[in-house]
C-alpha cells in the first residue's frame, strides 16, 4: 500500500449484546451476541472492506463507529484518541469528521428536503461558512458524485429521482463536510449493476482527491475485492480472517472464507467450481459461547479443540491473519459428503 | 415441441401519466427440461414477463397483444376458472420474497397438504402425507420439522418450504422470480443446486428472472437479456455471454465486479433507462449506447441472427453476422 501505514480509526476489542425483548412477568429476554471482542484497524486513506451475512455484526460495527450505538466494552480510537465516551461540543467535532453512507437511498433521504436542503443541511448544524460559502460547497459537491449540472437536481426531491440518484445524494451529504472517515453501509445493494459501478467508482475517486478513509461494509466478496485494499471476514460477530482483498478471495484460509467462494455463482470462471467444500451437511450442535464459532457447520473442526476453545486471530503472513486453529494451507479436506 | 412458446407478446399497465407498455414485442420459446433465464435491470419489465405468462397481473395491467402457447393450447384463450387450474398444477410461481407467502398461523405441513389436496381431492391422508414426506426430504427441510409454524424456521428454510409447494403437484413449469435475493450466499448456492437437480429429476422446465447475471449464467441453458421492456439479446447461454453482441449485453457484464481474473476498472453505464409511457421511435438504448448513430435513432432495430442459438435486436452488429 502506498498509503502509509498511519492508522486513522481504530476498534479495540469491541463487544456489543443486545437484549431481545423480555417476556411478560419480568422474564428477561435473550442475550444475543451481536459483536464479539472484533478488533480491526484502518490505515489512512484505505479502504478497508467488512464482509459477512446478513446478522453477522457488520452494520452494528458501523453503526458504533459513527456512535449511533455504544460498545457494551473495548474501545473504538479516531487518530488515537478514545472516542467511546465523547460528550456534547467533542462529540459533535467527531460527527464532523465521521460520516455514514446507508444502504437504502430510498429511506435515508428526507422526501420533504429539496436536494439543496438536504446537502446543505449538514452545514447549517455544523454552522460552516456563510450563505455564499455554503452554496458554493454544496454545488462543488455536487459536482464531484456527478449530480450535474446541479442546478437541474438542486431544486427537485427525493421522489423525482432514481435510486441511483438518490444514492448519489446520500453520499454528497456525507462528503459535504469533509469527513476523514466514511462508513458505507451496503450502499449499492438496492441498486442495479450499471448503478452500482458507478457508485463504486464514485468512491473511489473520492478517496484518491480527498484521502477519506472508509470502511465498506458488504456482503459481496465480488464488490469487496474490486473496491477494498483490505477485507475483515466476520461471522457471528467474530472476526475470522482478514488479509489484503486480492490475497483472502484467491487464497482463502479460514473455512468459512472458503464455503463463501464455494457457495458464490461462478460466473466467466473456468477453474474448479467447489475447491473447498469445508461445510458439513448438517448443523452440529454447539456448547453455548464457547469455542470456534464456526464448529457447528465445520468439516474442519476437531471436535474437542475446537468446542471448547475460541481459536484468536492468528498470523499467517505479513498482513493476513486467520481465526482458525487448522488454517494449514491444505486447500482439500478428504472427500466426503458435500454441503 | 416447444412446452412454452410466447409470441410477440405486449402487456402494459394503465397509470396516472397515460398507458406504459412495460413489455413490448417478447418472443421466445421454451423446451421440456430446459431452463430460460430473463435478466435486466429493474423496470425492464422481466417480472411483469413472469406474472403475464400466470396471467397473474394487477388490475391495471393488461396483455395487449401476442399469444402465450403452453403445452400446445393458448393460455390467452382460457376462462379465468380454466386458467386456474393450470396454476400450480402446470405453471408454478415462486416469487420474490416468497418465503412472506406462507400464512402465520398454520403449520408448513398443513399448508403444503392443503396445496396437494386443493388440486388433486382425489388422493387420501396417508397417500398426501407420504407425498408431503418426500418433498421435504426432496428440498432437504428436516422431517422433524415439518410440523413446525413459518417463524419457527429461517428465511431459507421458508424458501425451500416454497419450493416444496410449488412442486407439489408436479408441474411442468416453473417461474422463478429471484427467488434467493433474500438470501445469504450459501444459501442461495443450496437453493440452487436445489433447482438444477428438480431439472435434472423431474424433467420441469424453468424460467428463471433476476438481475443478477452471475445466478442465471449459473442455471440457465438459454438467457434472454431485457431492457427497457424489450428482449435486445437471446440465445444460449454460452453464446450470449461468452460472446455478447448487444452493447447493452456488453454494458451490463463490463459493469459486474468479478470474483477472479483480471481486475479491470468497471465501466458503469451512462445515463437511466428511457421512459416507457413514451419511448423512444428507434433503439431504446440508443441514448446509452457508445456506437449509437444516427440511424439507430430514426429506426426501430432488427432481429439479426448471429448464429442459429443465437440472436441479437440491433442495427449494428451486421458486422458480427459475417464472421
Amino acid at each position: 500500500m502506498d498509503h502509509g501505514e498511519e492508522t486513522i480509526l481504530e476498534l479495540d476489542r469491541i463487544v456489543k449484546k443486545y437484549r431481545t425483548k423480555a417476556f411478560l412477568f419480568g422474564a428477561r429476554g435473550q442475550e444475543v451476541i451481536a459483536l464479539n471482542e472484533i478488533s480491526i484497524k484502518v490505515t489512512r486513506g484505505e479502504i478497508f472492506g467488512l464482509v459477512g451475512e446478513s446478522g453477522s455484526g457488520k452494520t452494528t460495527a458501523g453503526r458504533l463507529i459513527v456512535r449511533l450505538e455504544q460498545p457494551g466494552e473495548g474501545k473504538i480510537y479516531l487518530d488515537d484518541h478514545d472516542i467511546t465516551s465523547l460528550k456534547g461540543k467533542a462529540s459533535k467535532a467527531y460527527s464532523r469528521r465521521v460520516q455514514m453512507i446507508f444502504q437504502d437511498p430510498y429511506q435515508s433521504l428526507n422526501p420533504q428536503l429539496s436536494i439543496f436542503d438536504t446537502i446543505s443541511e449538514p452545514l447549517i448544524i455544523h454552522k460552516i461558512g456563510n450563505t455564499k460559502a455554503k452554496e458554493d460547497a454544496v454545488w462543488q459537491t455536487m459536482k464531484s458524485i456527478g449530480l450535474s449540472p446541479p442546478h437541474d437536481f438542486a431544486h427537485r426531491y427525493p421522489h423525482q429521482l432514481s435510486g441511483g440518484q438518490r444514492q448519489r445524494v446520500a453520499i454528497a451529504r456525507a462528503m459535504v463536510l469533509n469527513p476523514e472517515f466514511v462508513v458505507a453501509d451496503e450502499p449499492t445493494s438496492m441498486l442495479d449493476a450499471s448503478m452500482s459501478a458507478q457508485i463504486f467508482n464514485i468512491l473511489l475517486e473520492m478517496r484518491k482527491k480527498l484521502n477519506v478513509s472508509f470502511l465498506f461494509i458488504t456482503h459481496s466478496l465480488a464488490a469487496a475485492r474490486y473496491l477494498c485494499d483490505r477485507i475483515a471476514v466476520i461471522y457471528r460477530g467474530n472476526v475470522v480472517e482478514v488479509g489484503p482483498g486480492d490475497e483472502v478471495i484467491e487464497n482463502p484460509k479460514h473455512p468459512y472464507t472458503q464455503a463463501l467462494i464455494d457457495a458464490l455463482p461462478k460466473f466467466r470462471y473456468s477453474g474448479d467450481k467447489k475447491r473447498y467444500q469445508t461445510l458439513i451437511r448438517a448443523e452440529r450442535r454447539v456448547p453455548e459461547h464457547a469455542g470456534c464459532p464456526f464448529f457447528s457447520r465445520c468439516k474442519r473442526a476437531d471436535p474437542i479443540k475446537c468446542s471448547r476453545e475460541k481459536p484468536p486471530l492468528m498470523r499467517l503472513g505479513d498482513s493476513h491473519s486467520v481465526a482458525c486453529f487448522y488454517a494449514e494451507p491444505g486447500i482439500k479436506t478428504s472427500s466426503g459428503d458435500n454441503a | 415441441m416447444a412446452l412454452l412458446e410466447v409470441e410477440n407478446l405486449t402487456i402494459g399497465y394503465q397509470s396516472q401519466k397515460g398507458f406504459l407498455k412495460a413489455v413490448e414485442g417478447v418472443s421466445f420459446s421454451l423446451d421440456k427440461g430446459r431452463s430460460f433465464g430473463f435478466v435486466g435491470e429493474s423496470g425492464c419489465g422481466k417480472t411483469t414477463l413472469g406474472m403475464a405468462l400466470m396471467r397473474l397481473l394487477p388490475p391495471n395491467g393488461r396483455i395487449e397483444g401476442g399469444r402465450i402457447f403452453f403445452d400446445g393450447k393458448d393460455l390467452l384463450e382460457k376462462t379465468d376458472e380454466e386458467m386456474r387450474k393450470v396454476r400450480w398444477q402446470e405453471i408454478a410461481m415462486i416469487f420474490q420474497a416468497a418465503m412472506n407467502a406462507l400464512n402465520p398461523v398454520h403449520r408448513v405441513i398443513d399448508q403444503i397438504t392443503e396445496a396437494i389436496h386443493t388440486h388433486t381431492p382425489s388422493h387420501n391422508k396417508d397417500e398426501v402425507y407420504e407425498q408431503v414426506r418426500a418433498l421435504f426430504k426432496f428440498v432437504g427441510l428436516p422431517e422433524d420439522r415439518m410440523r413446525d409454524y413459518p417463524h419457527q424456521y429461517s428465511g431459507g428454510m421458508k424458501q425451500r418450504a416454497i419450493i416444496a409447494m410449488a412442486l407439489a403437484c408436479r408441474p411442468k413449469l416453473i417461474i422463478a422470480d429471484e427467488p434467493t435475493t433474500a438470501l445469504d450466499v450459501i444459501v442461495q448456492d443450496q437453493i440452487l443446486e436445489e433447482t438444477k437437480s428438480l431439472q435434472r429429476e423431474f424433467g420441469i422446465s424453468i424460467i428463471y428472472i433476476s438481475h443478477d447475471i452471475s445466478i442465471v449464467a449459473d442455471i440457465c441453458h438459454d438467457i434472454g437479456v431485457m431492457y427497457a421492456g424489450q428482449l435486445v439479446e437471446y440465445g444460449a447461454r454460452e453464446e450470449v455471454f461468452d460472446n455478447p453482441v448487444h452493447h447493452y449485453t456488453e454494458a451490463l457484464l463490463s459493469s459486474y465486479p468479478t470474483l477472479t481474473g483480471e481486475k479491470s476498472q468497471l465501466m458503469p453505464i451512462p445515463g437511466e433507462a428511457p421512459n416507457l409511457i413514451n419511448p423512444p421511435f428507434g433503439c431504446r438504448f440508443s441514448d446509452r449506447c457508445t456506437e449509437a448513430r444516427v440511424s439507430c435513432r430514426s429506426n426501430p432495430p432488427v432481429w439479426l441472427e448471429i448464429t442459429p442459438k443465437h440472436k441479437v435486436f440491433c442495427h449494428q452488429c451486421g458486422k458480427h453476422c459475417g464472421e
